[in-house]
């Protein structure tokens, strides 16, 4: 008889689907939970980022460079006289 | 179905009783499944979704301000802090231990207090920690939770805190460039749909409820190597004058572009407590002065463009007074006759208010509001002011003839920077600007806007080249290698009813170089009372030191070499 063969195809077709339906489901959350920990990462990258950049602008405060470059490196500004003009 | 109540029981019968007993449990079954999934779908669904779905913002974070070359002046960072539940925590003290240890707390008294607030449901342990200190804390332990908050700092610190303004607790800017670009720094958090499992993770997100919309940055005009070099002079020589305030304003003579403002006193954003009222005012876009002396190149600049003039004039200015209408006009002393350049460079009172007069009083008011006067600088911020200005239909003759050298109009120190970029521009408009502008869009768009005709700006230029040269009055604002123009200002302070003897405002404003002008700088420091308080010998040398720093950094070629290759022969026969 056709007609069950055609049944039985269908309820095939159906139980087919419905697993694939599951295991999509299971593939959508482990997807999900992975987007979940790059989203976490990018959250505490954008921590860091922030806190160096703190950072770098607290070290690299201009008072800061200027003091270190008088007093460590005993640098100073050249006077007229000291000036050479290349050609 | 067979009637089988009461017939002796045979196998058919016995067969057809399970059979209608089965189909009996089994329609209960569906009977209630199509209960469940179709008259109370809704209810059920709604009470599962409360047991389920969220809705959890998306963190958004404020625009950062830049300077012109991206160093953060204003950023946001994420900072965590750190709540407990009271009821929950004490029942776990060891734990509770364990987290004060790691945020190091004393334990003893953080368990006395919460005992005291036993009753709360949410009390803080710690505000504002870095993240990672506070999700180690709280890690796997029931009772302690992280609240995301955002923390604004300023790195600059007091050198831009005029500028930068601050946000309030809400992150809502409440002054300066916070304020009038908030709309733009904004971020705003969103918002997702999302269902979460038992143990309270995600698993999955339904929808997005509101995008997240993070904040833009700005990129100002400052430079703030030239900002932190302007900041330290002024700061100086506020100190060593023991003056009152004062303000510094840099110009790009070129597009309009405040590369430096600064004010003394200052504040740092960075500090609630330091942010009074009068710290706080940016008094180089608030405050306003007469600006005296300083004011005499636009008489000039106007005269010369109605062709009354040229460099060649003469004016008697002897005997070194004279009156209008009964009050004295004086100068210094008797300079006998000057021409223009001789004027500006001795600061005749006598002679700039002849010219002045020499022009009908509605010309002369025509040609200062192009200047700029009474016009406010145009850069957006909040309590800008635009000076005083009165329409000549008000002037008495008196009032015409003392405009010329300043006095009865006041400006702010960055109107006046403006007025001088003018004729540093060639003349042009200048469009005075806090934010970057875009290199190259100016050139193509820009219609050239004369406020007086390139010839006068040139003429003028060239005068003031001679305030600054040996004879003149601002000789401290020279600078070695570079053609320095100026005008000095010593203006006395307006009081009720008349004018304060004792009481200076000291001003210079100046431009660099006088060949191919690349900025300019005004100065003003409120009433220096000790080492002097002439406009040259206070405002003049923070110019003189801020400008050669700005020359050099900025390479500006030098366009003066013969003048610095006599230094250095000078040095050189010296040592």
């Amino acid at each position: 008889m056709p007609g069950v063969y055609g049944v039985l195809l269908l309820l095939a077709f159906v139980i087919g689907s419905a697993l694939s339906v599951i295991y999509v489901k299971h593939e959508s959350r482990v997807l999900f939970s992975e987007l979940r920990n790059v989203q976490k990462k990018q959250d505490q990258e954008i921590i860091e980022w922030g806190q160096l950049q703190l950072q770098n602008s607290t070290l690299a405060t201009h008072s800061n460079v200027e003091s270190h470059a008088r007093k460590t490196l005993k640098m100073k500004l050249p006077k007229t006289i000291q000036l050479v003009r290349l050609p | 179905m067979n009637e089988t109540k009461g017939q002796p029981v045979f196998f058919g019968g016995r067969h057809y009783l399970v059979l209608f007993v089965l189909l009996c449990l089994m329609t209960g079954l569906v009977g209630r499944a199509l209960y469940l999934q179709i008259v109370e779908k809704e209810f059920l669904a709604s009470q599962g979704g409360q047991r389920q779905i969220r809705t959890i913002e998306t963190p958004a974070y404020r625009g950062a301000i830049l300077d012109r070359y991206g160093t953060p002046l204003a950023i946001s960072t994420p900072v965590d802090s750190v709540w407990v539940n009271p009821s929950e925590i004490l029942q776990n003290l060891p734990a509770l231990k364990k987290v004060t240890q790691q945020l190091s707390m004393n334990y003893s008294e953080t368990v006395d207090t919460l005992k005291r607030k036993a009753n709360k449901e949410f009390v803080y342990l710690k505000r504002q920690i870095e993240p990672e200190l506070a999700s180690r804390a709280s890690d796997n332990v029931d009772g302690v939770y992280i609240q995301r908050e955002y923390h604004r700092y300023y790195p600059a610190g007091e050198v831009v805190g005029h500028l930068v303004g601050f946000t309030d607790i809400d992150d809502n800017g409440i002054e300066g460039l916070e304020k009038v670009y908030d709309n733009w720094l904004k971020a705003e958090a969103g918002a997702r749909r999302v269902i979460r499992n038992r143990k309270g993770a995600v698993i999955e997100e339904i929808n997005q409820v509101k995008a997240a919309q993070s904040g833009k940055d700005i990129y100002s005009s400052i430079d703030m190597r030239l900002q932190y070099i302007a900041y330290r002079s002024l700061a100086r020589a506020i100190n060593y004058h023991a003056a009152k305030s004062g303000s510094a304003v840099l110009l790009d003579a070129r597009t309009g572009e405040v590369l430096a403002m600064v004010n003394q006193p200052s504040y740092n954003p960075n500090q609630a407590k330091q942010k009074t009222s009068g710290n706080r005012r940016n008094r180089a876009l608030t405050d306003v002065f007469e600006p005296g002396s300083t004011i005499k190149p636009f008489t000039f600049a106007a005269a010369i463009d109605k062709g009354l003039y040229n460099q060649k004039s003469i004016i008697d200015t002897s005997p070194g007074w004279y009156t209008v209408s009964g009050h004295p006009i004086k100068d210094y002393r008797n300079y006998g006759p000057l021409d223009l350049a001789g004027i500006l460079r001795k600061s005749s009172n006598v002679g700039a208010s002849r010219i002045a007069l020499s022009m009908k009083d509605e010309e002369l008011w025509r040609s200062f509001s192009d200047y700029g006067f009474g016009k406010p600088p145009g850069v957006i911020f909040p309590g800008e002011s635009s000076g005083y200005f009165r329409h000549f239909s008000d002037w008495q003759k008196l009032d015409h003839a003392i405009m010329g050298y300043g006095y009865g109009v006041s400006v702010s120190i960055t109107q006046l920077a403006r007025a001088y970029a003018m004729i540093a521009n060639q003349g042009q408009h200048v469009d005075v600007s806090l934010i970057r502008k875009e290199p190259g869009i100016k050139v193509e768009n820009q219609v050239e806007r004369h406020v007086m005709s390139s010839k006068t700006a040139k003429m003028v230029l060239e005068m003031m080249e001679e305030v600054v040269g040996p004879k003149g009055t601002a000789q401290l604002a020279a600078i070695a290698g570079y053609r320095i123009g100026g005008k000095t200002g010593t203006t006395k302070k307006s009081t009720v009813g008349g004018y304060d003897e004792d009481n200076y405002f000291s001003v210079f404003a100046g431009v660099a170089p006088i060949s191919d002008p690349r900025l300019v700088m005004a100065v003003i420091v409120d009433e220096p009372t000790q080492n002097g308080y002439y406009g040259g010998k206070v405002a003049a040398p923070v110019f003189q030191e801020v400008m050669s720093n700005a020359l050099r950094i900025l390479d500006v070629k030098p366009d003066d070499i013969p003048s610095l290759r006599a230094q250095i022969a000078d040095a050189e026969k010296g040592a």
